[in-house]
């Protein structure tokens, strides 16, 4: 559950996104540029998180009045092993030091669902937190370092998968779907796409972002929808985007069947008032942005 | 008929209750209460609890009853009940200061030899902690229900005492007393009576969490709760009284109660809570179920949608709010106008911050985009769907407890939506 420490909202004097590079980072950017908040995205180049002394360096970029979303991670694609891990507590170290130094406004964590066992099927923001691997370890060791070390609200987002045009990491789902249908002019499903899973669009994750720091919320909360589809329902929804056929064909399962479902109570009290984009929308979104960019 | 003089100190739901069918039962009563407005309300015939039967019964015994605010007025009675409220917090922690004080009070007024009856709710190991002698300190269960209380006073299915020895007879007066009820009388230890108290309503809530659990996944697979009571009921092993209308979650405080009374000893002691556990996360969940279905069916495609709120109580024909289920619904609704209507418990601005009074139960559908009837009053039921679809400018009909009928409402063109029913189309 969120809790706003601004109850009536108000956009903060300045946004630093760190990670304000990626998919995720790049539409969160937007969106607060979109309502006239400044936003500070250092790229890796200019500030390297997991290197030495970027805490010095991040510390003397921050104001107190700032808010800082920490989005920077190397993601799954990029290896689930024990170097990633170091490498990332690495940069949420540097990270923590930095808000130690300098006490800002507000702290907003994107962690992430793989906080929670694989084999939980109704999630909420009360369930047991048991990552099944290093990468869940990974978010909730960090999640636990931010909220200890800074002396600001901290509020920590668990998105489920986030989907989107700009979506670079191609894990199973609408992005890989569409990469396959456009490319091969067919989906292949791990098994017969039986798990069901929830997806949220990139915008309505950078929107409750947005909304997270307008209300300098703290706490913890899942960004998903509440409405699981099955990947074979969801590869034939993205087939549908193409013209012509695009076939759906399933593979031998190599892994045992779970489903994801969330329980999206505490974000509809936390904003009662925010319309999440419904799946077939999004994706005919996603798609039109995809073609539009080729 | 002369008889024993029992005594009731803390006139709450349950002392008022319990006192009145004393008195109904042929026994002089005394009734007393610190609070001075109390008992003036009741020397009027005014109980400030409602019940159904409640005023009539105080009026027609009235001339049985003493009411008094002096502590000492106590002494000539042969047995004194303690029925003070033991306040909860909302997560149902007891505060056990006001009845311990009570106690205290009333004990230094009783005579040497009368006998003092707990009644209120306390946790296993109170009453023999008291520092009271125990040959005349007894722990009895209430079971009175909400809505329900008078009968159930009148005419309870047994009695449960529990007693600092239960091989020794109970005291000629209490046994008197509760031998003119003509129900079973159970003895046992204080610490099983008190334990009994939280069996029940366990057992309650495990019949409640289930019929929950069961139709909740009924309304996703098209089947219907409403089928499968009756076979249920027909099962001996159920029972045709077992409770299985599915619900909003718990609430009423009580059930609230034992249940983090029950996990906290079992933490103490280290037994296994965790279907308790389970129990309250569940009732937690549930009692979200009409946010959900508003937030789907109405929210998530109406701008600013106004909500028609029917009902305030926790349940009906009582003026209780604690922790009821509309309640929590106002308080998530905040950003949207709503209009609410309790044939009892009035509207109050701290609710909702667009809170409208409503003077009737349609007046609150009118240019609603969606009614919530979120306490089954039987004024309710009297509602024609046809009349509801008249007043509402939306559509859905969010009926949790089915006051409405389902196919008068279709007839009506309304989407009625509830508990343990196929879901109709039209969620996102």
């Amino acid at each position: 559950m969120l809790t706003h420490q601004l109850a009536t909202p108000e956009n903060p004097s300045r946004v630093i996104v760190l990670g304000g590079r990626g998919f995720i980072g790049r539409a969160v950017r937007a969106v607060l540029e979109a309502a006239g908040t400044p936003v500070l995205a250092p790229a890796g180049a200019e500030l390297d998180l997991a290197a030495d002394g970027s805490d010095e360096q991040l510390a003397a970029m921050l104001r107190d009045t700032d808010a800082v979303v920490v989005l920077a991670a190397l993601t799954p694609d990029r290896g689930r092993g024990r170097a990633p891990l170091f490498r990332n507590l690495a940069m949420a170290a540097n990270v923590c030091a930095a808000v130690e130094k300098v006490s800002v406004a507000h702290v907003v964590y994107f962690s992430s669902d793989a906080v929670y066992p694989t084999d939980l099927a109704r999630i909420t923001e009360a369930s047991c937190a048991q990552p099944a691997d290093l990468y869940g370890a990974m978010h909730l060791t960090r999640e636990v370092m931010l909220r200890t070390s800074a002396r600001a609200p901290v509020a920590i987002l668990r998105p489920t998968l986030v989907y989107g045009a700009g979506d670079t990491h191609n894990s199973y789902g609408p992005n890989r779907f569409r990469r396959m249908a456009r490319t091969e002019r067919r989906i292949a499903l791990f098994g017969e796409g039986e798990e069901q899973r929830d997806h949220i669009l990139v915008d309505d994750v950078a929107a409750l972002a947005s909304q997270v720091l307008r209300h300098r919320s703290s706490g913890t909360l899942n960004l998903a929808t509440g409405l699981s589809i099955s990947y074979a329902e969801l590869a034939h929804k993205v087939a549908a985007l193409f013209d012509g056929p695009i076939e759906v064909v399933g593979t031998p399962r190599q892994n045992p069947i779970t489903h994801r479902h969330f329980d999206v109570t505490a974000l509809r009290k936390a904003f009662p008032t925010f319309q999440l984009t419904p799946l077939d929308t999004g994706l005919a979104r996603a798609h039109r942005e995809m073609l539009k960019a080729e | 008929m002369s008889r024993r003089l029992i005594g009731f100190a803390g006139m709450t739901h349950l002392g008022v209750n319990s006192a009145v069918a004393a008195a109904e039962r042929g026994f002089s009563v005394i009734g007393f209460d610190r609070d001075g407005d109390q008992i003036t309300a009741l020397q009027q015939g005014k109980p400030s609890s409602v019940e159904p039967d409640l005023p009539e019964l105080l009026a027609k015994n009235r001339a049985r009853i003493t009411f008094s605010t002096v502590a000492d007025t106590l002494r000539s009675c042969d047995v004194v009940y303690i029925a003070e409220d033991v306040p909860t917090d909302d997560g149902g922690l007891s505060d056990l200061g006001p009845v311990r004080s009570l106690i205290d009070d009333v004990s230094r007024a009783m005579s040497v030899d009368g006998v003092l009856v707990v009644l209120s709710q306390v946790p296993p190991g109170f009453t023999r902690r008291l520092p009271r002698p125990p040959a005349s300190t007894f722990y009895q269960v209430e079971t009175l229900i909400f809505g329900r209380a008078v009968e159930r006073a009148l005419q309870p299915e047994r009695f449960i005492v529990g007693c600092a020895d239960p091989r020794t007879p109970l005291p000629g007066a209490l046994a008197e007393f509760l031998g003119a009820f003509g129900c079973p009388i159970l003895t046992m230890s204080y610490e099983s009576a008190e334990l009994s108290k939280i069996s029940i309503n366990m057992c309650l809530v495990a019949s409640i969490s289930t019929a929950n659990t069961i139709a909740e996944l009924c309304e996703r697979i098209g089947a219907d709760w409403s089928d499968i009571v009756p076979a249920l009921r027909l099962d001996r092993r159920v029972g045709p009284h077992a409770y299985l209308a599915p619900g909003l979650g718990i609430a009423g405080g009580n059930l609230e109660r034992d249940l983090r009374t029950f996990c906290h000893l079992a933490d103490r002691h280290g037994t296994d809570a965790s279907v308790v556990r389970a129990w309250i996360a569940n009732s937690d969940h549930r009692r979200d179920w009409v946010l959900g279905q508003l937030h789907e069916r109405v929210i998530a495609k109406t701008p600013e949608p106004t909500v028609a709120v029917l009902g305030l109580a926790y349940k009906p024909d009582t003026s209780s709010t604690k922790n009821s289920p509309a309640l929590a619904l106002l308080a998530a609704l905040a950003p949207f106008p709503v209009r609410a209507y309790d044939p009892v418990v009035t509207p109050r601005p701290e609710y909702h911050p667009r809170l409208v009074r409503a003077t009737s139960a349609l007046d609150a559908c009118a240019a609603a985009d969606a009614v919530a009837i979120m306490t089954p009053w039987a004024e309710f039921r009297r509602l024609a769907p046809a009349a509801v679809a008249a007043r509402l400018r939306g559509r859905t009909v969010i009926d949790p407890y089915a006051v409405l009928d389902a196919g008068a409402c279709r007839a009506s063109g309304l989407e009625h939506v509830t508990l343990g029913a196929p879901l109709p189309r039209g969620a996102v």
